[in-house]
């Protein structure tokens, strides 16, 4: 399988506590990779080796083949984006100024801002929807249309790789969908997303690619139809479950047991 | 060929036209900061012009320009050359000194109150100038002391955070500890010396532009046109580091090394405009946040807080050198006064708002 994002015998810590050991997974080109797992089971810390924020401290992640940290980081920021779980949003900044800011691997020290620059901020503005928001101040903006600004804001790095760190947190039901559907565009128009999710159900639904990690370690991965049993869900989880076909898109749907409390996982 | 095309925004967002030239070269500026810098400009121009002329020995308008360039009559020339020439040259310098520094700093901790005041380097300069201008005179004379004070203090917080300056909180915390512990020792030193030495280190203390030389003009002009270059070049990244270490990261901006650098300026330019100002408050506090409310422009805005940090110095010393009371006040004492106002104002608005 040609994959241009994959991880190597990685091994991940912070001060020398290891929360990933050994791992080693290859993100399929043009597919919606979701990463599923309970808290603390190392998601966001293999999505920030991944996209080069955490140095590993043994193994590596390759980007066409080459160590990802053997490579300039504006290199790297050209040909892969990731949107963090929370970024902080700078006082007094528009939609627009934001998405702009997006377009700095691709801007020099005499050539700040090329007509190239104009045009990737006005299609990512398109893309996510926000042209007409885009002289509003972000902090004006609801939880939904900021998470859009942010999404516009790597989308203007135009780069065929795209990482997402829970970009459903913090927003209500119809918000979520809202992200996940343009997750699902996206995707659709050929670029290669790695997001971390949450919800089981919205995973299973969206994903091309599922994986789901415990405790640093890959539990299964593939394709959610196959791999989403109520046994994994329980292994993995300690939720005591049956799947379900999604009345709407027929894909696994997680469906706690009543009355099921969490087991200890062993 | 310079093509100015006006951006697609609509009349309601703030104003940005792109100036190119040619195919590598390409700024975004901002109408609205141009304008603020050239009001500032201006200020700074008529301040300096009272400055000189102002007063019963003041030059007046009409011969400022034949004075500057050494025709004037002989009062004139001893006016500008010896008296007020200098020391306005040195607040134009180490006023834009301090709001880069405040500038740069503020972004970094991302803390409104994050200025070299607080994190040491200010007290750290007074007890090295107490301590060689003062107990032990005649080893280094009282500025190099500052420095020697300023970058002593620099290292105690760089080597006290474990992380060096990476970690912008334990700076705060580490510098409030450093500056508790060399102004006990400039309290120490005050109490040991006689009374006349103490009223002259009081002063120094507070900060003070009074019988300023041509060097010490030398000196901060030097600091400053070395240092900005690379305020400027550190700003565009810094504004990525704003979003966060992560976001700053996956955009190629490097934060670590982002955040070293602009420390490092900072550092450099407080501890300049300290060696030759004496430990002037509240510049480099207020000039960034004043600077801002004016461009309402996001990002650590270099220019504009140093030409607003320029004219706040050059406005202090105009009013303590004609101000009614009979003693010379250090301009120190009126920086922290209107710096102190304008905290409140902050503190006020923010209250306001619901922030605090």
């Amino acid at each position: 399988m040609a994959a241009r994002l994959a991880a190597q015998n990685l091994e991940l810590a912070y001060n020398r506590s290891v929360v990933v050991d050994d791992l080693t997974l290859t993100l399929p080109d043009g597919g919606f990779t979701v990463i599923i797992g309970p808290n603390a089971c190392g998601k966001s810390t293999l999505l920030k080796a991944l996209s080069r924020t955490l140095r590993p401290t043994a193994g590596g992640v390759l980007l066409d083949g080459v160590p990802i940290n053997s490579l300039r980081s504006k290199t790297v920021a050209r040909q892969l984006a990731m949107l963090p779980q929370s970024p902080i949003t700078p006082e007094a900044i528009t939609v627009r100024d934001l998405v702009g800011r997006g377009r700095y691997p691709h801007q020099t020290l005499l050539r700040q801002w090329s007509a190239d620059d104009e045009t990737a901020v006005a299609n990512a503005l398109a893309a996510t929807n926000i042209t007409e928001l885009q002289d509003r101040y972000v902090a004006e903006l609801s939880g939904g249309q900021r998470q859009r600004a942010w999404i516009a804001l790597i989308l203007a790095q135009q780069t065929e790789l795209l990482l997402l760190d829970e970009p459903t947190t913090f927003l209500d039901i119809a918000h979520q969908y809202e992200v996940l559907e343009l997750c699902a565009r996206l995707h659709t128009d050929g670029r290669t997303l790695v997001v971390v999710l949450h919800d089981l159900n919205q995973a299973a639904r969206y994903a091309s690619h599922l994986v789901v990690m415990k405790a640093g370690v890959i539990v299964a991965e593939g394709i959610p139809s196959e791999i989403l049993t109520a046994g994994l869900v329980e292994e993995v989880f300690g939720l005591p479950c049956v799947v379900v076909a999604d009345p709407e898109t027929g894909t696994p749907m997680v469906v706690p047991q009543a009355g099921a409390r969490r087991r200890p996982t062993p | 060929m310079l093509r100015q095309a006006p951006c697609v925004a609509p009349a309601t967002g703030p104003r940005i036209h792109t100036l190119r030239l040619g195919q590598w070269l390409s700024f975004r500026v901002r109408t609205r900061s141009v304008v603020v810098g050239g009001i500032l400009v201006a200020a700074v121009v008529v301040i300096g012009m009272l400055t000189i002329s102002l007063g019963a020995l003041g030059v007046a308008p009409n011969d400022l320009l034949r004075t500057i360039f050494g025709q004037g009559n002989g009062t004139d020339r001893i006016v500008w050359g010896t008296i007020r020439g200098p020391r306005l040259v040195v607040a134009v310098a180490a006023g834009a000194a301090l709001g880069i520094a405040g500038t740069l700093f503020q972004t970094v901790t991302r803390n409104p109150l994050g200025s070299p005041d607080v994190i040491g380097l200010s007290a750290g300069a007074a007890a090295g100038a107490a301590a060689f201008g003062v107990l032990w005179t005649g080893i280094l004379p009282q500025p190099v002391g500052a420095l020697v004070g300023a970058s002593a203090a620099m290292a105690l917080v760089y080597f006290a955070t474990g992380r060096g300056f990476s970690s912008p909180s334990r700076m705060l915390l580490v510098g409030i500890g450093v500056s508790a512990v060399s102004l006990a020792f400039v309290e120490f030193v005050i109490i040991r010396v006689g009374r006349e030495e103490a009223t002259v280190l009081a002063g120094y203390l507070a900060g003070t532009l009074a019988s300023r030389s041509w060097e010490h003009a030398a000196t901060i002009w030097g600091a400053l046109l070395v240092l900005a270059p690379f305020a400027l070049i550190v700003s565009r990244r810094l504004q990525l580091v704003e979003m966060g270490d992560e976001q700053a990261d996956t955009l190629g901006a490097r934060s670590g090394r982002t955040r070293l650098l602009a420390v490092l300026v900072s550092i450099g330019l407080a501890t300049a405009a300290v060696s030759v100002v004496g430990p002037i408050g509240f510049i480099a506090l207020t000039a960034p946040q004043i600077g801002r409310r004016l461009t309402r422009a996001p990002g650590p805005g270099v220019i504009v807080s140093a030409l607003t940090g320029a004219l706040l110095l050059c406005l202090a010393d105009l009013l303590t050198q004609q101000s009614p009371v009979p003693v010379q006040l250090p301009v120190g004492v009126l920086t922290a006064l209107l710096g102190g106002v304008y905290l409140g104002f902050l503190l006020f608005g923010q209250y306001k708002k619901g922030n605090i």
